[in-house]
């Protein structure tokens, strides 16, 4: 027995194997039941695209596609992914290593600041425009109000969300 | 001219820092990670207010796993920080003053054997009285909080006679008005990672507003020679004024010191909001008169603010309020008294807009009440008493000649929005509980640090070994577009394409000191900077091109990628052949302080940025909330350096003025914080943001004036609450004194019975 377990530390818990595919990659992952996706997705894979903030699921900074949902990876366990598709902001792109239209919309409208919402902000657009490709505004705002941004007063945002839809309903 | 992506054109360019934000793939501080890291702790004191009777580290050193476990013993140099006063502990001694006080840190193996080894470090406290209100902490009978009292700062100014002042007023309001203690929120908390150099020098990767400043600080806690530091601090996401103090800078850099290991630290959100700054609630009281026409004849403010446990920049902040509770307005005699008190809350400190945001909402109130007196229009009674170009700065100091408040005034006057202000309803049909008004505010924002403040600014161009055109600034991108202004100026003054241009930013080990990147101050220093520069860096480029190419240098021109001929439009030769020619590299710089005015008064601005916002609201009497419905701003600042950049600056700002109107107010009760997270302190979202924000910015400035853009990051989030307020007495018949609004003040019985009725109709 090691000293921390005799002084009851966190005892790296039980690892297990976990299948799911992530940015379109089959992966086996040992990590512990108990570790939550976000610290999956940065601390093990290291893809820090999907942002810490406030970890309790209401900022949506850690925001990913789970099976094509907008979920926050901070609450989301690990076991919970086991069989799932998870899509993070490195792997929205389209298949040709070029931008998803919404990423380029952003990009275009200016639709950041710091950029550290960006990512999860881009998951929900991605996600809304999949389910309803001419959302209203009650929609839009539904969406996106789990998604804070501090900087740009959301102006830039709805501008990019405007510019991506024009675009796509264009796009072939 | 409105300012959006078409009245823009060309000038509406995608950021350099755009494509990495967009795709996951820019690595912020905070994402950085090195092998064999350490991951750090800082242990807290649970109490705002205690002595500490004895600290315990054994049972925490001895956990398999922890490489260091660190108290104010460990600390090599000054145990102490603070930009402008050192009166903050890295760790205390023998007294903690609030619940962010760090008392210990410790470094291990992984993220939960340092939060693990925390909980065994004993510390014992004996409790002392909490003073958890300023205007207490200032009476005869509080406890002391420091040795040299409870007043970090008094700040007082005074002009002319106050007494026969008032005493010849026909109209005297009088008011007290309350702000809230807003957090920053920037959406990446504090942190980074903190490497030991194999040649023992230290290398910081952590988000600051001036990184020689922390290289000053940090050389001070650790006893390091400046030179053995490197700072290295941008991307940042999100400052706000919050990042420009230290914060978990000291911990990292005595822990990887101490294990020799690289050390990362990331605050969760409960440990930035306890430990973070805030901006400094105030209570403002404030006695205003004019004559039987309106002119403004004496005015007497009396400021209180909650600095919290340390000083930061809270004597700068008092500053700004008392030179700003003036405003843009001509007064005879005027007396104002500031108190900036030390207690046992949360800490504040800087934060965008820098106690003018306090100052606005407080002085706009009493425009708009003494109009109401005087059955005057508030726009015209503004009109009336409003500063001329030439008058001279709000302390009396000479100022740089400005037309902005006359501008800013026409503006809002000819805009739209105004104009609807007598029939806000227009046909539109509401509930009979919606009501809906429009209001207006106005606003002049000093830039810069003041007089008395060692404000340096400056940067350096060279023409690099691989031909790229390089400018390198002492500056931070935290979101604000420094870079995309930077290259667009570029482009703009030397005639260079974007391939052409390196900008270098953010690394005191490559950067020149070009002073911190805040007070509204970097754009106009860049610019400052580039003006200087261009006619001694394009000589240099076109003396040796002309040797090269056989050809007079004044028959040449710096272009897109390369030099041209003055007359011709072919390329003569790259900038990358001009590099590879053998010779004394191409390079110059200058050095220079931020323009200040030539008064003795401490904190007296010399430049100012002015606004005025028009805002129509609608205000719900079941629910007591306000919806912003449509905002105007113009906003007086010289050239618009950067479209983009400036558009979001005025609506970024507009929203973190939205917030601290109706949500924002991290709640604290017998100085512990009550919002510990984003679920309670509500900052605003986009379903908040519904209606339009239009900015028109006012370009013009004074013929002969050689100071260029002024700034434009804070001076958006400072006006739009009293045009809330302005709105909602519009729509209501209510005066709001007190920020974020009460719900409940708004609430009205009528409106209930009304539903009630409608209801039971049904």
């Amino acid at each position: 027995m090691s000293k921390h377990e005799m002084l009851g530390a966190p005892r790296g818990a039980e690892q297990s194997e976990l299948a799911c595919t992530i940015n379109g990659e089959e992966m086996k992952l040992e990590v512990a039941g108990s570790k939550r996706l976000l610290s999956v997705l940065r601390d093990d894979l290291a893809l820090t695209g999907t942002k810490r903030s406030c970890e309790i699921g209401r900022c949506g900074a850690c925001m990913v596609l789970v099976d094509g949902k907008p979920i926050n990876a901070c609450l989301t366990m690990a076991y919970q992914c086991a069989g799932k598709q998870i899509t993070t902001i490195e792997g929205i792109g389209a298949d040709d290593g070029g931008m998803d239209p919404v990423q380029r919309a952003f990009l275009e409208e200016g639709g950041f600041q710091c950029g550290y919402c960006t990512p999860g902000m881009i998951i929900s657009v991605k996600a809304l425009l999949e389910r309803s490709p001419d959302p209203s505004e009650d929609e839009m705002e539904e969406a996106l109000s789990g998604n804070i941004c501090r900087c740009t007063g959301y102006g830039g945002i709805k501008r990019a969300v405007e510019r991506a839809i024009e675009w796509r309903r264009k796009a072939p | 001219m409105l300012l959006n992506r078409e009245t823009s054109g060309k000038r509406w360019r995608i950021r350099p820092d755009g494509l990495g934000k967009v795709t996951g793939s820019l690595a912020y501080l905070t994402d950085m990670s090195a092998s064999g890291m350490l991951y750090g702790r800082v242990l807290r004191s649970p109490h705002p207010h205690a002595l500490i009777l004895s600290i315990c580290t054994e049972k925490a050193k001895q956990l398999e796993g922890v490489h260091a476990v660190l108290t104010h013993l460990d600390v090599p140099g000054l145990n102490r920080y603070g930009i402008a006063h050192q009166d903050q502990p890295v760790f205390c001694e023998n007294k903690v003053r609030y619940v962010g006080d760090a008392v210990a840190a410790v470094a291990a193996e992984t993220a939960e054997l340092a939060e693990y080894a925390l909980s065994l470090i004993e510390v014992d406290y004996e409790l002392l009285p909490i003073v958890d209100d300023a205007e207490l902490a200032l009476s005869q009978d509080a406890p002391l909080l420091h040795p040299q009292g409870n007043v970090l700062h008094r700040s007082q100014f005074s002009r002319g006679q106050l007494d026969s002042g008032f005493a010849a007023c026909s109209h005297i309001v009088e008011d007290t008005y309350f702000t809230p203690r807003q957090m920053h929120t920037y959406m990446e908390t504090e942190g980074g990672l903190f490497v030991p150099e194999e040649d023992g020098r230290l290398t910081v990767y952590s988000p600051t507003q001036h990184g020689f400043m922390d290289r000053l600080q940090l050389s001070r806690i650790a006893a390091m020679k400046q030179e053995r530091i490197r700072i290295v601090s941008s991307p940042i996401g999100g400052s706000f004024g919050g990042k420009d103090e230290l914060n978990v800078q000291p911990y990292g850099a005595l822990l990887a010191l101490k294990t020799n290991c690289p050390v990362k630290l990331h605050h969760s959100r409960w440990e930035s909001v306890r430990a973070g700054l805030k901006r400094h609630p105030m209570k403002i009281a404030m006695k205003t008169g004019t004559d039987a026409s309106g002119r403004l004849l004496a005015h007497q403010v009396r400021i209180i603010a909650d600095t919290g446990a340390y000083a930061t920049l809270g004597a700068e902040v008092l500053n700004f309020t008392v030179e700003h509770v003036l405003g843009p307005y001509r007064y005879e005699h005027v007396e104002v008294d500031g108190y900036s008190v030390y207690t046992n809350n949360g800490m504040s400190g800087e934060f965008r807009g820098f106690g003018g945001n306090q100052a606005i909402f407080a002085l706009e109130g009493q425009l708009d009440r003494l109009a109401e007196k005087l059955g005057m229009d508030p726009w015209e009674l503004r009109r009336l008493n409003m500063r001329m170009p030439d008058d001279s700065g709000p302390f009396g100091q000479p100022v740089v000649v400005t037309e902005g408040a006359m501008q800013v005034w026409n503006a809002a006057e000819a805009s739209g929005l105004w104009r609807e202000r007598s029939m806000p309803d227009g046909d539109q049909e509401r509930e009979p509980w919606i009501k809906v008004g429009i209001g207006s505010a106005f606003t002049m924002h000093g830039g810069g640090l003041g007089v008395g403040i060692p404000d340096p600014a400056g940067g350096r161009l060279s023409l690099a070994a691989d031909g790229c055109i390089e400018a390198i600034f002492g500056y931070e991108e935290f979101g604000q577009g420094l870079l995309a202004t930077l290259e667009l100026m570029l482009i703009e003054q030397f005639g260079l394409a974007e391939s052409d241009i390196r900008m270098i930013i953010g690394d005191t080990d490559l950067v020149p000191d070009s002073g911190s990147t805040t007070a509204s101050r970097a754009t106009s220093m860049m610019w400052k900077t580039l003006q200087n520069l261009k006619a001694p860096f394009t000589s240099q480029l076109l003396e040796r091109a002309a040797v090269l190419l056989g050809k007079a240098a004044d028959m040449l021109v710096m272009g897109a990628g390369g030099i041209y001929e003055t007359a011709g439009r072919s390329l003569l030769l790259t900038y990358k052949e001009l590099a590879e020619v053998e010779g004394e590299p191409i390079s110059c710089s200058t050095a220079f302080q931020f323009p200040t005015s030539d008064t003795a008064r401490t904190g007296a601005h010399f430049l100012y940025t002015y606004a005025a916002v028009v805002v129509k609201v609608e205000i719900n009497q079941l629910t007591g909330r306000v919806k912003v419905l449509d905002q105007y701003h113009a906003v007086a600042a010289g050239p618009v350096m950067n479209p983009q950049g400036f558009l979001g600056q005025i609506e970024g700002g507009s929203s973190m003025a939205l917030g601290f109107t109706v949500t924002e107010d991290a709640v604290m009760q017998q100085g512990q914080y009550m919002t510990k997270n984003l679920d309670t302190y509500l900052v605003p979202t986009i379903a908040e943001h519904r209606g339009t924000v239009t900015v028109e910015p006012i370009e013009h400035l004074p013929q002969g004036d050689s100071y260029g853009p002024r700034g434009i990051g804070e001076v958006g989030s400072v006006t739009l609450a009293p045009a809330i307020a302005a709105a909602i007495y519009k729509a209501v018949g209510i005066r709001v004194t007190k920020l974020p609004i009460e719900p409940e003040l708004l609430q009205n019985d009528c409106a209930f019975a009304f539903a009630e009725e409608a209801v039971s109709e049904r």
